[in-house]
């Protein structure tokens, strides 16, 4: 009977790290082989340990190029999504206009769409706009499937927000630009940062839209795939596992922000 | 307790005892407002004049908010115009305007902390060292151990306290309050009513306050301007209000009234005789609000608390040129400071009086006979074209609108 025991009051924190290891597996794995030094091009078998790779992580022929002009289109995708997006919130929001309400339900269609189809429909009009494949329309791409999510996080918000705070600065001598700035766009900030990470993180992933759109531009994405025909070299992995560091780096500075400001509270 | 006195700040010239140039009235000509077909203020007329404790009193839907944000410049008139002391200010946007609200869930910015919150309004004027005027206003409210905390960290009459001081330290012309009090338990809600009071004799500024609870208007206000469906039915100071009322939904709203369907006998001199189910009532020219002609009809009211019981055996006591009705008690509720009864009478089958614990009489008790009789100047005397309900709040405290009411409503 005891070892039932023993499980049934620890059987939530089991499911948990057992659920919590079937998220983790990949990145570790990922990880652990950024410092293999495989024998071939392929870098699925574990040889022996080397730290080559992270000594010279833009090794590799076109891999830091590609990284490059992937952060920049996320970049600029998420500056674009991000302000069309917060705009396209507020109005959706604040105002009644006709057609608002399909607005409302066609701004979710890039997300319900099949990305393939949408990619290959892309191309298409692109084509026929003579408009030449690269990185500009990579871009518009971007910003197009990005602006439904972050329409969608700010949206979230600015619903939740009581229209009175704002009534309430102009009724304390702050303007409309003045309200904006000091009211209204700080208590939607979380919405729109939740919208921003979300476009940036879709952004820089994206192979299939990005595939068909790039014409002969290469993202990291599409450099990675294309390696993986020929070989993977180790730096992929070093590049990934830097990627998830700098990520679980922000998680953790905001984890102890948030604590130190609770603890500023409470005292 | 809550003390503050008057700060001078830079832009808005203080109000302490009136010597601002022009006075500080406000000042609301033909102003009214209709959204589409819904008319929500009537075209009105209203002067508040400086340095009093106004309110604007009425059920929800009445138009008092809509009013008070005419006022504010958080909501444009549909005509007429708003004017403070000699300023129109019809057309300046909220933010130009020397007012300043608290608003009904307080609005206080969750953004920021208690300090920054009260400091807002001098911040956004470009005053550049706020510190020592928070500071004093916060320990005039007491709150200064709380300023670096946000707004959901404090109680609900705390942030009230800090709307309020978030407001005061602009020194507005005029502090206009918007259902303060409501989301407060009533214990607390009696506290901030004498708090708000003394605030306000004590800084001298002109408070617009929008009530829909008649006792909180009635403890606070000097002038009290009773309003429904768009209109103000009645203005005056609380005690007029309530002794002289002037339509049956003023006469329902502030307190309870006894309202009787009469018709009018004779005239003499300053009195009028009116016959009701049988009886003879009289009323003094002066508290009677409709026209009189022979053989019209109008509806006499008592307060409940005007009027004496005496058993029907001894009838023969009372002192003669007493207002009387013959009835039976119906029900009785004891109540600790007074008694009051229900009185089932051929004129009214529910004839409310409330007796004070003085003497009690063990024979009043449900089923008794007795006479009810009161003075007749304290009768009064309405227009009986009006619905006898109007304003009447039933025992949950929910606000039934008489069939007129509704329809406008």
């Amino acid at each position: 009977m005891a070892p039932i025991r023993w499980l049934r009051r620890r059987l939530v924190v089991i499911a948990g790290l057992l659920t919590l290891g079937y998220l983790l597996l990949p990145n570790i794995v990922v990880t652990v082989f950024s410092f293999n030094n495989p024998k071939g091009r392929f870098n699925y078998e574990w040889q022996r340990f080397s730290t080559d790779a992270w000594t010279d992580p833009c090794g590799v022929a076109d891999l830091c190029g590609s990284l490059s002009l992937s952060l920049q289109i996320a970049a600029w995708a998420t500056l674009g999504a991000t302000v069309l997006g917060t705009m396209i919130a507020f109005a959706l929001v604040r105002y009644r206009f006709r057609a608002r309400g399909a607005v409302n339900s066609l701004i979710f269609l890039p997300m319900a769409m099949p990305e393939v189809v949408m990619a290959a429909s892309l191309l298409t009009l692109f084509l026929n706009l003579g408009a030449q494949l690269g990185f500009w329309t990579i871009l518009i791409a971007h910003i197009m499937f990005c602006l439904s999510f972050v329409v969608t996080a700010v949206k979230a918000r600015v619903m939740s927000m009581d229209p009175r705070l704002e009534q309430a600065a102009q009724d304390l001598y702050a303007g409309p630009a003045q309200t904006f700035l000091r009211v209204t766009l700080p208590i939607a900030a979380p919405g729109i940062a939740a919208g921003a990470l979300l476009a940036f993180a879709l952004s820089f992933d994206d192979f299939i839209i990005t595939n068909f759109n790039a014409g002969s531009t290469v993202t990291f994405p599409m450099f990675v795939w294309g390696s993986a025909q020929r070989g993977t070299p180790v730096q992929i992995n070093v590049i990934g596992t830097a990627m998830f560091l700098v990520a679980v780096l922000f998680v953790l500075a905001g984890m102890v922000i948030s604590n130190r400001r609770n603890r500023q509270k409470a005292s | 307790m809550i003390t503050v006195t008057t700060k001078d700040s830079s832009k808005n010239s203080t109000t302490k005892n009136g010597t601002d140039t022009g006075g500080g009235d406000v000042r609301l000509s033909g102003i009214s407002k209709t959204y589409g077909s819904f008319t929500a203020v009537q075209p009105l007329d209203l002067t508040v004049p400086q340095g009093s404790f106004f309110a604007l009193l009425g059920a929800s839907g009445c138009g008092k908010t809509t009013t008070l944000r005419m006022i504010a410049g958080l909501e444009e008139p549909s005509s007429g115009t708003v004017s403070l002391g000699e300023q129109d200010v019809t057309n300046l946007p909220p933010y130009r305007r020397p007012v300043n609200t608290v608003f009904q869930s307080y609005a206080l910015f969750p953004h920021l902390d208690i300090f920054e919150n009260v400091a807002f309004g001098l911040r956004r004027r470009g005053i550049k060292s706020v510190k020592k005027q928070v500071g004093d206003m916060l320990d005039l409210v007491q709150l200064g151990e709380q300023a670096r905390k946000k707004p959901h960290q404090l109680s609900g009459g705390q942030q009230q306290r800090v709307a309020v001081a978030r407001a005061l330290i602009n020194s507005p012309k005029v502090l206009l309050l918007d259902e303060p009090l409501g989301a407060l338990d009533l214990k607390l809600r009696r506290q901030m009513q004498l708090e708000l009071k003394r605030i306000q004799t004590e800084v001298g500024i002109t408070f617009v306050h929008v009530t829909h609870d008649q006792e909180e208007a009635m403890t606070m206000a000097d002038t009290v301007a009773v309003m429904n469906a768009g209109r103000v039915e009645q203005l005056g100071s609380p005690a007029d209000l309530y002794e002289n009322p002037r339509s049956t939904f003023v006469a329902n709203f502030l307190g309870t009234s006894n309202l009787i369907e009469a018709e009018v006998d004779t005239r003499n001199g300053d009195e009028i005789v009116l016959r009701a189910g049988g009886g003879k009532l009289v009323l003094p020219v002066a508290r009677c609000s409709a026209p009189t002609t022979t053989g019209g009809k109008v509806l006499v009211g008592v307060r409940p608390e005007k009027i004496s019981l005496t058993h029907a055996d001894e009838a023969g006591e009372i002192p003669a040129g007493r207002n009387r009705i013959t009835g039976t008690i119906a029900d009785s509720s004891f109540i600790g400071v007074s008694t009051q009864y229900v009185i089932d009478s051929p004129v009214c089958p529910e004839f409310e009086v409330y007796a004070q614990n003085i003497d009690r009489d063990a024979r009043l008790v449900p089923g008794a006979e007795v006479v009810l009789h009161w003075n007749p100047a304290h009768t009064f005397g309405l227009d009986a074209a009006q619905s006898l309900l109007a304003g009447t709040v039933d025992s949950a405290g929910v606000e039934t609108v008489g069939p007129d009411e509704g329809a406008a409503a």
